[in-house]
């Protein structure tokens, strides 16, 4: 190990999480939760029983699920800011900046795949529940919010955290934009120092910690969220 | 109260329901029973909308079930429905279950919701459960909170889907009696059930139904003397036997 040199790790930390760490955690956040309440709407839509909700819902999780993420990710950096200024009625494109341009692209894109997970969800609740509901006379959206939703969210709970550990470790994919995520925020580093072994041992190392971690802990909530029937 | 006219209903090209009529006075008690698959249960949920049905009309207090243009919520908030499998709410409490209907369609304040829903339960003898999950009481007890559940929003009528049919044997009775109490005290009851022992002490009129259709619709001294058609002597003697 005489050609390695880890000072460099204990060196560029403070770095790495100050300003790498903070970018990652913040958009796996923010994703995440526009991506749960954007793919529970979808999932709703995907089971109403007005066809065309369902045929357009149905349409952008497949064309979601069906094109790689890192072109997702070009995509919406270069067309976010035309849609915006076409939105807004500007003539020049806005300015949207890589973190969020970011944010929007992966709670579009993940809001696909927590869709699914809430469908599941959904369907899984009996319909009796929906008849008991609406025989007392709550409406549609009263049902879904008291009723239907809070249950499929408890039971589906593992897998949207686990979904969400995916998301976390697909957000190193920004480089594509040049922002500056914790893998950035090391790339940086090894190029500068001419680092490249160490730096991505350590970045391995943190992302299996991380994910390992909370891998484990989804697993140990599972046993303990389940709604006694 | 409430009035079932020629109604027939279609599940594809399979009819379950066909041309059904029959009415239910204020504060008569009727019992729908037949074999399973007659179309009893179908019959019991078009009359507050859980199913739709294709021809005839059914009137709930003057209103009609399968217009369009009827306020569903608001009617259904009327009449009370207990189902074989409870349905309680399993993430809500007991208390919870009780008042949510309460507060969320009849915009009762809270307080008030939950002094309502305390003194059901009472009612049905299960005070002592009032914070409890559903999912930690027995079959009987959960279908008595789902009997409170429904009287909490003062209905004009209740339905009552099979409600004894999921219940262990040692609990059926502490349902029925709960039922029986209500209709001594003249409540409109449509009861869809097996218990023909129920039907003896409190109906007033029992309806037969196999394979969609109303068979027989008569007084309950005349159905259990001398039922008419060969169909529900038959049922009667499979049922009655043991």
């Amino acid at each position: 190990m005489s050609g390695f040199d880890f000072d460099v790790i204990q060196r560029s930390v403070w770095y790495l999480f100050r300003d790498g760490m903070t970018f990652t955690v913040t958009l796996t956040l923010m994703a995440m939760a526009g991506g749960i309440v954007f793919g529970t709407l979808l999932a709703m839509m995907r089971l109403a029983s007005f066809q065309p909700l369902a045929w357009v819902a149905g349409a952008y999780v497949n064309l979601m699920r069906s094109v790689p993420l890192v072109l997702v990710i070009f995509w919406f950096f270069f067309l976010v800011p035309y849609i915006g200024a076409w939105v807004i009625g500007e003539k020049t494109p806005i300015k949207v900046g890589a973190f969020w341009s970011a944010v929007i692209t992966f709670t579009m894109f993940e809001a696909a795949y927590y869709c699914e997970i809430m469908r599941a969800g959904i369907q899984s609740i009996a319909r009796g529940q929906v008849a008991a509901s609406l025989a007392l006379g709550l409406n549609y959206w009263q049902t879904m919010g008291h009723i239907v939703l809070p249950q499929a969210f408890r039971n589906m709970v593992p897998v949207l955290l686990t979904q969400t550990i995916i998301l976390f470790q697909d957000t190193s994919l920004v480089y594509v934009i040049s922002a500056t995520d914790f893998l950035g925020a090391a790339a940086k580093v090894a190029n500068r120092d001419y680092r490249l072994v160490e730096m991505y041992s350590f970045v391995a190392l943190v992302y299996f910690v991380i994910s390992f971690a909370a891998s484990y802990y989804v697993r140990s909530l599972q046993g303990r969220i389940a709604v006694v029937r | 109260m409430i009035s079932v006219k020629n109604v027939s209903k279609w599940y594809g090209a399979f009819q379950v329901l066909a041309d059904c009529s029959t009415e239910v006075q204020k504060g008569e008690v009727v019992v729908v029973c037949g074999p399973s698959g007659s179309g009893k249960s179908t019959l019991i949920k078009c009359v507050n909308a859980l199913e739709p049905f294709q021809e005839g009309e059914i009137l709930v207090d003057g209103i009609s079930v399968g217009d369009p243009r009827t306020d569903l919520p608001k009617l259904r908030s009327r009449v009370g429905m207990v189902f074989q499998h409870f349905e309680l709410f399993p993430h809500l409490t007991v208390t919870e279950n009780l008042t949510l209907a309460q507060i969320k369609v009849l915009n009762r304040q809270k307080d008030a919701a939950v002094a309502k829903g305390l003194k059901l339960l009472e009612r049905v003898d299960l005070s002592a459960h009032k914070d409890k999950f559903p999912g930690n009481l027995s079959g009987g007890q959960q279908q008595r909170v789902a009997i409170a559940r429904a009287l909490c929003m003062d209905p004009i009528a209740m339905l009552f889907d099979e409600p004894t049919s999921a219940l262990d044997p040692e609990m059926i009775n502490e349902v029925l009696d709960v039922m029986v109490e209500l209709a001594q005290e003249g409540m409109t009851m449509m009861v869809v059930t097996h218990e023909m022992g129920f039907a003896r002490k409190v109906a007033h009129r029992v309806i037969f139904m196999d394979s969609g259709r109303i068979v027989e619709d008569a007084p309950k001294e005349e159905f259990f003397g001398t039922p008419r058609s060969e169909r529900a002597q038959l049922f009667l003697s499979k049922i009655l036997q043991h």
